[in-house]
């Protein structure tokens, strides 16, 4: 069996309040607030988000998600491209489940046990489409969670059963852009704590544990109230569900509770639901640092207004430019990676990588380095002419961008994103650091890249 | 340099013209100029003709089959909004080493047709990853920077924009022909913080052409009825300043560079003292006051001095933008620096009625295109 050395979670900074949603759909409140992506950001760059926190190399990388970007195209590739992680390391997705994240710690500990890869990434992401004015609007929150697989580490996976149960559910055809049920009561009722329980006690079994010997239980669930009812049953106090600050996080959310466990020592298990459930026994011997707290904090409202402008179900977002797909794959290391160059002539430390020096001129004389996280925002403007994404101006969402001095050099012009119509705090000088986001939607292709935001 | 006389000038009204071509504003101005030289189209022998956008129009085919000129050498001239006075400039030293005797250095832009608030974008000239940014966003990176290294305000812009419509309003040839307060400036809805509307020039559409020869030839022609080209300066920068550490935003280097080579072309070691006006590029409100200090008329920094203390207003010591500038006129992109040409020529032929300079004997024109990147600068005087 492995371990889990280190863990990071990501949520968008923006909270929408349930009560909002009532107030503007007639949909009786769920109480608390879910978590909101910005109009950038999908499960792609909220799992890059959530694993670029990590220190070190990875041999291997599992994308787990039921909403990834793409159909035909793997998520976890852009993820190691992002994270500049060499050529050689393996990437699958995992998808099309709630059940994809769980299962995906299962894949990355038996690649560890079995000494396939050293170091496994496994990142979660969800950020499912739901229709306005629908249940699972207020049910669902947007979030990305991460940990890492190694032999050693301060969480040791005890062992792992799963139970499959195909029931009606939740799903989404191919074709759906929103997601859908028949009716929620017969999850609730025959599938989760049924399937949960049996998963668990071959478990059990097999550990020679007893339920008295666990300490803590976290388990993903359709709703709150489910895990609330598992958790009764068994004679178990509820741990942290998160459902009142950022809602059902789709495959993402037994990571985070992962997460948020791993923060204490002591035996957990922890669940997976879909289709079925995965449990996972781990024994938390060391208690980890993260970011939960922290990104807890770093939030901002959102009406729902300006909540249906970032789904783009408002507005209209429309660019007659055709970016060449063609540069932006022979860019990808400026674009991507985020490197600059390094004059060996002048010294001058500049974006992106070119033949000639931007300062000095001298030609094919430099040394490609990786630009920081940070910097400082030289001087910006907020432009009503364009559109966030670069698209044409509509007047009222205007395109923030900065000229911003990296930390250890190179001078870039970022958008800053994680702003609507409020800029305050963009001004020169002013600390930003670097995001990984959707750039735009082109071509019927997306575009992914670097932007700016204020320090979360 | 070997001076070149400007003989005939023709510039069309600037504005909206939904009902015309860029055919009609062509027609105008090329006749008017060839009218004004007193010479006959036959006689000319080569002509330069600036435009920016595709939707206007590409290559010598613009000039051509608008006049249906045919069989002669025609050279189209982009250069972003510097493509007017870098086309006067490639046509003058044509007519200086000797080439041709007789040529035409017109501007044509039809910016209405492009369908666009703002200047119409153009695919694929930044990488492919950057954020875009509108040309008033490109200045206002600069203003927000001079506000923050000078103290510089948004009122110090709007007294530029005021000074500039107070001469537009009389000229008959400007799109807006309406004084503006600072209190109506400041109170426009923002283009691209911190340049409001008034802090922008328009999209116009409007077309120029001058007539260009040697003084001897111009001489025989109109006696001494002309001006001449004592200097053209043009420097190509960055399109990338966001991506270059030194660049300050706080001066263009590509003006500073090709005022240097203007003076020096023309002789001149004081602008100040040495010239009576200037006609710079008012883009926007923040770019005038870059200009003043670029084109060496004060020191970095004391720019919004020179507009707070009126040295630059039509009875200042040294006015800058008499006709109103682009401010007034509007900027279609390939006219611009032409109709500057002709305005200076105008001043100091002592013909700009209603809006004369006294004792115009010399004066600068100035163009800034692109993100600062390539800029003209042409010095004008009495021969």
């Amino acid at each position: 069996m492995a371990s889990i050395g280190d863990c990071s979670i990501y949520l968008p900074v923006w909270k929408l309040s349930r009560d909002e949603i009532s107030k503007e759909t007639g949909m009786p409140s769920l109480g608390g607030e879910r978590a909101v992506a910005h109009w950038d950001e999908d499960s792609l760059t909220m799992a890059v988000e959530a694993a670029r926190n990590f220190e070190g190399d990875f041999d291997a990388v599992i994308f787990a998600s039921t909403s990834p970007p793409f159909r035909i195209k793997q998520c976890a590739s852009f993820v190691a491209s992002a994270l500049d992680l060499g050529s050689n390391v393996f990437t699958m997705d995992i998808t099309d489940s709630m059940r994809a994240a769980t299962d995906a710690l299962i894949t990355a500990n038996e690649f560890v046990d079995a000494g396939k890869f050293s170091r496994v990434l496994v990142v979660a992401a969800d950020c499912i489409p739901t229709k306005p004015g629908t249940l699972y609007e207020q049910l669902y929150g947007d979030a990305a969670a991460a940990v890492v697989v190694e032999k050693e580490g301060g969480a040791k996976i005890l062992g792992y059963n799963t139970s499959t149960r195909p029931l009606p559910g939740s799903w989404m055809l191919a074709k759906d852009d929103t997601v859908r049920d028949y009716d929620m009561r017969v999850d609730a009722r025959f599938g989760y704590a049924t399937s949960v329980q049996q998963a668990a006690m071959p478990l059990f079994a097999k550990l020679g544990l007893s339920p008295a010997d666990i300490d803590r239980i976290v388990a993903s669930a359709p709703d709150p109230r489910s895990y609330e009812g598992l958790l009764k049953a068994v004679g178990a106090r509820p741990e942290e569900f998160y459902f009142s600050s950022i809602g059902i996080a789709g495959t993402a959310h037994p990571l985070i509770l992962l997460v948020s466990q791993l923060e204490k020592t002591g035996r957990i298990l922890l669940g997976g639901y879909g289709e079925g459930a995965d449990v996972i026994a781990i024994e938390i011997e060391e208690a980890m640092e993260s970011n939960i707290g922290r990104m807890l904090e770093s939030r901002k409202e959102i009406s729902y207004g300006d909540y249906l402008y970032n789904r783009g179900f408002v507005g209209i977002r429309d660019a007659p430019d055709r970016p060449s797909l063609t540069k932006f794959w022979r860019d990808e290391k400026s674009i991507i990676r985020f490197y600059g160059m390094k004059c060996r002539n002048c010294g001058t430390v500049s974006y992106p990588i070119s033949r000639c020096c931007i300062e000095c001129g001298a030609k094919d004389n430099y040394e490609e380095i990786k630009l920081g996280e940070k910097g400082r925002i030289y001087t910006f403007t907020i432009d009503y002419l364009v559109m966030p994404g670069n698209y044409t101006g509509d007047g009222v969402h205007p395109h923030c961008v900065a000229v911003v001095d990296m930390d250890g050099g190179g001078r870039v012009l970022f958008e800053i994103t994680d702003t609507l119509r409020n800029f305050d705090g963009i001004e020169c000088d002013a600390d930003v650091e670097r995001t990984f986001r959707l750039l735009f939607e082109k071509n019927n292709f997306r575009y992914y890249g670097w932007k700016a935001r204020l320090p979360r | 340099m070997q001076e070149v006389a400007v003989i005939g000038c023709g510039v069309t009204k600037f504005g909206h013209h939904w009902e015309k071509d860029h055919e009609d504003l062509l027609v105008e101005a090329t006749y008017e100029a060839i009218n004004d030289a007193n010479v006959e189209l036959k006689d000319v022998e080569a002509v330069w003709c600036g435009t920016f956008y595709p939707s206007t129009g590409i290559s010598g085919n613009v000039f051509s089959d608008t006049i249906k000129f045919f069989g002669k050498p025609i050279t189209r001239v982009e250069n972003y909004c510097a493509t007017g006075m870098d086309n006067i400039r490639n046509a003058a030293f044509a007519v200086a080493s000797g080439a041709y005797d007789l040529v035409i250095a017109a501007g044509v832009e039809k910016l209405m047709d492009a369908g666009s608030r703002g200047l119409p974008p153009i695919e694929g000239i930044f990488s492919v990853a950057m954020p875009v940014v509108s040309a008033p966003g490109m200045f206002a990176m600069a203003a927000n920077r001079a506000f923050k290294e000078w103290g510089w305000t948004r009122e110090d812009l709007a007294l530029v924009a005021v000074k500039n419509h107070y001469n537009g309003a009389r000229h008959p040839k400007a799109h807006f022909r309406k004084e503006v307060t600072v209190e109506k400036v400041l109170k426009a809805p923002m283009v691209a913080y911190p340049l409001g509307v008034f802090d922008c020039s328009a999209v116009s559409d409007g077309a120029a052409a001058v007539v260009l020869t040697r003084p001897e030839i111009a001489r025989e022609i109109v006696g001494d009825d002309y001006a001449v080209i004592k200097g053209v300066g043009m420097a190509v920068e960055t399109m990338h300043p966001w991506h270059r550490p030194s660049e300050s935003f706080l001066s263009f280097p590509a003006t500073v560079k090709a005022a240097k080579m203007a003076y020096k072309m023309a002789g001149i070691e004081d602008p100040r003292k040495e010239l009576d006006f200037g006609i710079v590029h008012d883009c926007f409100t923040i770019t005038e006051l870059i200009n003043y200090q670029d084109m060496q008329l004060c020191k970095p920094g004391e720019g919004a001095e020179m507009i707070r203390n009126g040295v630059t207003a039509i009875d200042g010591d040294f006015p800058i933008n008499p006709d109103g500038g682009l401010k007034s006129f509007g900027h279609p992109i390939g006219a611009s620096g032409v109709r500057m040409v002709a305005e200076l020529t105008k001043q100091v032929l002592g013909k700009a009625e209603g809006l004369q300079v006294k004792d115009a004997e010399a004066g600068f024109a100035h163009n800034l295109g692109g993100p600062y990147s390539v800029a003209t600068v042409a010095i004008v005087s009495r021969p």
